[in-house]
């Protein structure tokens, strides 16, 4: 079977600084695969380079077997979507303004309505807010409108940035639940995580990236047993070697 | 003098302040639409105000046109404002929007910093005022008798220029009309949003390129509107497009980057200036224009309506 979403030898760097070096990745249909590494490893880095926010100096990114276009606008038209870092929501614009943005890449625009029915379900608090500037929403809300946004492009991979990233743990805990059942309805996701316990539990597959290359990849289960990981990674690592 | 003296030209200056107010929100908005967007500050905003003005005041005036040495004669129907005024509209819009791909499209693809966008922009604006001086000359030319009803319309004691009562009712069209793109349409949707933040924007599936020529054409279209009342208003000269500066104050003081600070910057600026003029001295109303700029800066530097930066992060 080949994969849904493929990266091949993805190298990119910013000036002197190689912050890709030869990383690749593969996902498959209807799976959630993580990325997990300290910061500064390039994790953000690889998920600019594949939705085309950073030139790459080497490597391609294929989806369904087809090259995805050079274009970010034409990425995501071709089915990736992009939760960024920092949730980056519009604050200035309405929740459900947010979510028309996020619907803009479809060519038909009858479904809208269905869609944000479908978002307003998996985060009702959206829907009670729906009316309220972005900017006025809890962190953990802005993060559910990210998420719902990027849904609203009905991708076929959904990709997140670090998703947990300044959040409570109750309410990341809320968030990862959330994007289990997402992935039940038929989303591949792409995880990119710090918090790599979190992570781990969630995915099937996880990538270790460290400072831009491949360190190990393997089974979610396998990496949560690792030591090596457990000791840089889960910080649990020291109970064990006693 | 008595009260009523001052009551009356109280009143008529007020008029003439909104309209002159109301030219400057014009182009004023132009150029804040285009500061939301890309951070900098586009002092080529004025190169096509004039870009308008001449097309119109070409149009109305010009009987014939040289081509390959054969005489053509312009049919009349052209030498008509609202032809005249629809080509200038789509000429400096159309100026606008190559000047982004020529002048500025090569540099945002390479570096972030819009310092270089700024300064290219100086360039582009010293470039179209000597196109201008070159080809048509640096006289100064009044649009054709009649373009605009003359008449002055009296109320009591207070007598209004037809024109003026003209140009605020025109700003206040276009105005609505470029408010009704933002917040009914599609791309006015994709606009507000990268007014927030271009790169999640283009992140949301819009073709940023694109959206950036929607932003300069309509910048241009508005900029022509004021420019041709600006030419009828004044005369039409090269560097008509230095009275920008207004409305680069009226913006900073509206709060750069945002649309209802540039409307209502530009108003205070024109009433500023017509209440000098009429109770002060004419002399007096560039002195008052500047200083208010910077008691702004001074006491609330964002402006009325400014962009808090703190938000962003």
């Amino acid at each position: 079977m080949s994969a849904l979403l493929e990266a091949k030898d993805i190298y990119v760097s910013y000036g002197a600084i190689k912050a890709l070096q030869g990383f690749s990745l593969s996902l498959n249909e209807s799976e959630i695969v993580s990325v997990i590494g300290a910061n500064g490893a390039g994790k953000s880095t690889f998920m600019n380079a594949v939705m085309g926010m950073v030139t790459r100096d080497g490597g391609e990114v294929f989806l369904d077997g087809k090259k995805l276009p050079g274009k970010s606008y034409q990425i995501v038209q071709s089915g990736l979507s992009l939760v960024p870092e920092g949730r980056k929501v519009f604050t200035p614009l309405t929740v459900i303004e947010n979510l028309e943005i996020g619907a803009f890449s479809r060519a038909a625009q009858g479904n809208i309505s269905k869609d944000m029915k479908w978002v307003f379900s998996l985060f009702p608090r959206l829907e009670e807010r729906k009316n309220q500037y972005a900017g006025t929403l809890s962190g953990g809300e802005q993060q559910m409108l990210a998420i719902a946004r990027a849904l609203m492009a009905r991708p076929r991979v959904l990709l997140l940035d670090e998703p947990s990233l300044g959040l409570a743990p109750i309410v990341i805990r809320g968030i990862f639940a959330e994007l289990k059942r997402i992935n039940e309805e038929g989303v591949s996701i792409l995880l990119v995580e710090q918090n790599a316990k979190q992570a781990l539990l969630l995915s099937t597959r996880a990538y270790v990236l460290q400072t831009g290359r491949l360190l190990k990849e393997g089974n979610s289960k396998d990496l949560l047993a690792d030591p090596e990981i457990k000791a840089a990674y889960l910080g649990t690592g020291e109970k064990k070697v006693k | 003098m008595d009260i009523g003296v001052h009551f009356s030209t109280l009143l008529q200056q007020i008029i003439n302040g909104l309209s002159l107010g109301s030219v400057y929100a014009l182009i004023a908005v132009g150029y804040s639409l285009v500061y939301s967007i890309l951070s900098f500050s586009n002092f080529a905003h004025g190169g096509f105000l004039v870009v308008g003005g001449y097309i119109c005041y070409g149009l109305l005036t010009m009987e014939s046109i040289v081509v390959g040495g054969a005489v053509l004669n312009i049919p009349s129907f052209v030498n008509n404002i609202w032809i005249a005024s629809l080509f200038a509209l789509l000429g400096a819009g159309f100026v606008a929007v190559i000047t982004e791909r020529l002048a500025y499209k090569p540099i945002r693809e390479r570096t972030s910093t819009t310092l270089y966008l700024l300064i290219a922009s100086m360039g582009v604006s010293i470039v179209i005022e000597n196109i201008f001086v070159i080809v048509v000359g640096g006289r100064f030319r009044a649009l054709p008798q009649g373009t605009f009803p003359t008449t002055p319309f009296t109320f009591g004691n207070v007598t209004v220029n037809a024109s003026d009562v003209l140009s605020l009712v025109f700003a206040v069209v276009f105005l609505g009309g470029l408010q009704f793109f933002l917040k009914k349409t599609r791309w006015g949707l994709a606009i507000r949003a990268a007014a927030c933040d271009l790169r999640t924007a283009g992140l949301m599936g819009v073709n940023t390129s694109f959206l950036i020529g929607i932003v300069f054409f309509v910048a241009g279209l508005l900029a022509a509107v004021g420019g041709i009342f600006l030419s009828a208003r004044y005369t039409l000269y090269p560097q008509l497009g230095g009275i920008t500066t207004k409305a680069f104050v009226a913006a900073v003081i509206g709060g750069l980057g945002s649309l209802p600070g540039a409307v209502v910057g530009s108003l205070i600026l024109g009433l500023a200036e017509m209440l000098t003029a009429g109770f002060i001295s004419s002399q007096m109303r560039d002195l008052v224009v500047f200083s208010m700029l910077v008691i702004v800066l001074l006491v609330k530097p964002d402006g009325f309506f400014g962009k808090h930066i703190s938000d962003k992060i």
